[in-house]
């Protein structure tokens, strides 16, 4: 039958061991781990405010609902359709004390606030001379592929933030992870934008402190260890590559590092060259475009770095440099078939 | 520098600005220079005395003619006077711009020379474009929903926003269509079978399958593909005479006051060449998509009278009866006609093969670059060993 049904997903999601750290836990999906970390800040700090495009309601996705039930429509309110108000507003009232946590309902849009954001966001401290800053600034955004999101609710854009001193850029894996990186983006004195895999919103269910707990920005997790390959990835990408991983691991014999960036900027260079001198070998995988996406950053600070541990090129597995297209999807995403193939190829280097 | 003889406004003013000097330095010499003008006041003065009122200078001169000391305001591009008596513009005196409407709720002319007079056939086209264009949507939203196709959006309520104005426009003018406005393309005569081809994305879809379901385009009919971003810089009625263009407010639910209001736009923007802004208003009845449940945020109540007492088509429909131009036969074997139609075009699309994923990676460009070429060619390659992993069988070889 030549008609196609829905897709099956590129990924599987593994939920993490439970984390008995921080208290008591709830199993939640990933857009319930949001509502959390956001519950827990208006809790604890009166000047904390959500706005954006009808999160009133609660959200396209679900991620404030109930919340301005709980904490009255001067504190969770919608915005008119303009990005660059959002974000512009969202920098006044971050300017004068208030936490500010912006919602721009798809990451394909944050470009009419791009200005605002590298422009005043990013340069706010820097060109006062720290007289000023927006540091109490939070931009939430869905991101990343959905199975027929097509040009407009797939982008990842997080390559041309990577560009911009000034600010943070945070890509959670999973509903644990979320909400502590939330959680540490919104305390963090530097304007943060947060993007959120929409396609795990309900995909991705774990067991979740029920209380505020925090994430540190800026290190990557080894969520795997190994130590013939070096595996890079963050959001969605990193259950690819884990998969990558069982992969190697059963046909070919091959033990693979397998790291989560979390922070985009600033970077963990650290934690991935560390592994790189281990593996000696290095594989970075995103769904962005090739050309100038993250894994270019990556890839030239390792070669840097570590040049003679390695054995092989590193490899970029990624989007194909077009718009994200529609029907062709299955075709353009950097799937475990084609991150496979690239690991099999540097082990044969 | 030459120097310009004095006009006599030239000499007013230079008098006038020397009398209120000799005050100031007056009042210097009186009270010290912390008062009245100061050293630099003095200085300036003096300047003034020797050259005159800045009138060697061509330019300044032609200032001058605009006098300081006239109590006109002299911003450039004010053309307002002054006030002195405080008071704030109430913004709702702004927004309340009347609605210019010809037909009630019922379909009667409101006033009869604001009738469009139109024939009956041209009527009958606008109820065929709309009541197709809504047969459409029903089949799609519910093919949507049994996983056919991936995303819709229907245009309940809105139809006669679309035929009215495209049916105002010459069908060589070109439309910027945002995704709610398939009307228009209904309007002329768009095939059902590319709606559907967009719809699947399949090798008929003159867009390639580059885009999410209803993101339709046609350069043969002037319309130019949508995009999901909205603009967000258009103005309403009520801030168009702020950007300086001339506007007016209709009943979009009134597809005639529609019609009317875009032909007369039409021909004042290409005779006086200048921008026309009509802000048609109506109610989106519809959810905002098959991602969307509107019961969240809006009261059944609120849909259920848009559809029943202020619908774009019905109105016509009651103007087409009125009339005698249409009845319940018709209405019945048109609807059978219209579903019928529908249905077919959709089974055909649904069994079209996909486009060839070469496609993917044609017209990022115009020309397609060194590196894109080698993606493609990598693709290909692992198609070759990988491809039982992918959808090939849906897709053109």
């Amino acid at each position: 039958e030549a008609i196609q049904r829905r897709q099956v997903s590129h990924f599987t999601f593994k939920p993490d061991p439970e984390c008995q750290e921080y208290g008591q836990t709830q199993k939640m999906n990933l857009f319930q781990s949001i509502t959390s970390a956001l519950d827990n800040s208006l809790a604890k700090d009166p000047t904390a405010v959500i706005f954006g495009e009808d999160v009133a309601f609660g959200g396209v996705f679900r991620c404030t609902v109930g919340l301005r039930d709980k904490y009255g429509k001067d504190r969770v309110f919608n915005t008119p359709l303009c990005e660059q108000g959002i974000v512009g507003f969202g920098i006044g009232i971050a300017v004068t004390g208030a936490t500010a946590i912006a919602e721009i309902q798809f990451a394909d849009y944050i470009f009419p606030a791009f200005d605002q954001i590298v422009n005043e966001a990013a340069k706010y401290r820097y060109r006062s001379g720290d007289l000023f800053n927006c540091g109490s600034l939070t931009i939430r955004s869905p991101w990343g592929c959905v199975g027929h999101g097509a040009l407009y609710h797939s982008q990842s854009p997080e390559a041309f933030f990577a560009h911009c001193p000034g600010i943070k850029v945070v890509v959670p894996r999973s509903p644990f992870q979320a909400k502590g990186l939330l959680l540490s983006c919104i305390e963090d004195k530097n304007p943060c934008i947060f993007f959120e895999p929409k396609i795990l919103y309900r995909a991705a269910v774990e067991q979740v402190p029920v209380e505020s707990y925090y994430i540190p920005l800026s290190q990557a997790e080894v969520i795997q260890e190994g130590s013939d390959i070096t595996l890079v990835a963050w959001g969605t990408q990193v259950h690819v590559i884990r998969e990558v991983a069982s992969m190697a691991q059963e046909k070919l014999g091959v033990s693979c590092e397998v790291i989560d960036l979390r922070t985009i900027i600033p970077w963990d260079v650290d934690t991935v060259c560390k592994s790189v001198i281990k593996t000696g070998r290095l594989l970075i995988s995103h769904e962005a475009p090739l050309t100038g996406g993250f894994a270019s950053e990556i890839s030239s600070t390792v070669q840097e770095e570590c040049f003679l541990n390695l054995e092989a090129p590193i490899s970029r597995v990624c989007g194909y440099d077009t718009p994200f297209p529609h029907i062709f999807e299955p075709f353009y995403i950097p799937d475990k078939w084609k991150c496979y193939d690239a690991l099999r190829k540097m082990i044969n280097y | 520098m030459k120097w310009q003889p004095l006009t006599r406004g030239d000499r007013r003013a230079k008098e006038q600005l020397l009398a209120k000097m000799a005050v100031a330095v007056a009042a210097t010499k009186f009270w010290g220079p912390s008062r009245g003008l100061g050293r630099a006041g003095l200085l300036l003065l003096r300047r003034l005395g020797a050259r005159g009122v800045a009138c060697s200078h061509p330019r300044r001169q032609q200032q001058q003619q605009f006098s300081s000391l006239d109590e006109k305001p002299q911003f450039p591009g004010a053309s307002a006077e002054f006030i002195d008596k405080l008071e704030f513009i109430q913004p709702n005196v702004i927004s309340g711009i009347p609605i210019y409407r010809v037909m009630d709720r019922q379909g009667q002319i409101i006033n009869p020379s604001e009738d469009p007079e139109l024939p009956q056939k041209e009527v009958l086209k606008f109820y065929k474009s709309m009541t197709l264009l809504n047969t459409m949507d029903r089949i799609l939203y519910e093919s949507q929903r049994q996983g056919r196709i991936s995303f819709y959006m229907t245009n309940y309520g809105e139809e006669g926003t679309h035929v009215g104005s495209a049916a105002a426009l010459d069908s060589t003018d070109l439309v910027f269509g945002q995704y709610r406005e398939a009307g228009v393309l209904m309007y002329r005569d768009y095939p059902l079978e590319l709606f559907m081809a967009q719809c699947y994305g399949n090798v008929s879809d003159p867009g390639k399958g580059r885009q999410m379901p209803v993101h339709y385009g046609c350069k043969e009919r002037h319309f130019v593909t949508i995009s999901s971003p909205l603009a967000t810089q258009i103005p309403q009625a009520a801030r168009g005479p702020g950007y300086g263009i001339m506007s007016i407010r209709v009943d979009g639910n009134d597809v005639f006051a529609v019609y009317n209001a875009t032909k007369e736009a039409r021909r004042r923007a290409v005779a006086e060449n200048q921008p026309f802004l009509i802000e048609a208003m109506t109610y989106r009845i519809g959810h905002h998509s098959t991602s969307d449940d509107s019961s969240a945020y809006r009261s059944v109540d609120e849909v259920s009278y848009w559809d029943k007492q202020d619908h774009p088509i019905s109105r016509l429909r009651h103007y087409l009866l009125n009339r005698g131009w249409w009845d319940e036969e018709q209405e019945k074997a048109w609807r059978k006609q219209s579903r019928k139609k529908v249905m077919e075009a959709f089974e055909q699309a649904e069994r079209k093969l996909k486009p060839n994923p070469n496609l993917l990676f044609s017209d990022v460009y115009q020309e397609m670059p060194t590196q894109l070429r080698k993606q493609q060619e990598a693709l290909a390659r692992h198609l070759q060993t990988y491809g039982e992993h992918y959808p090939l069988d849906h897709f053109e070889k």
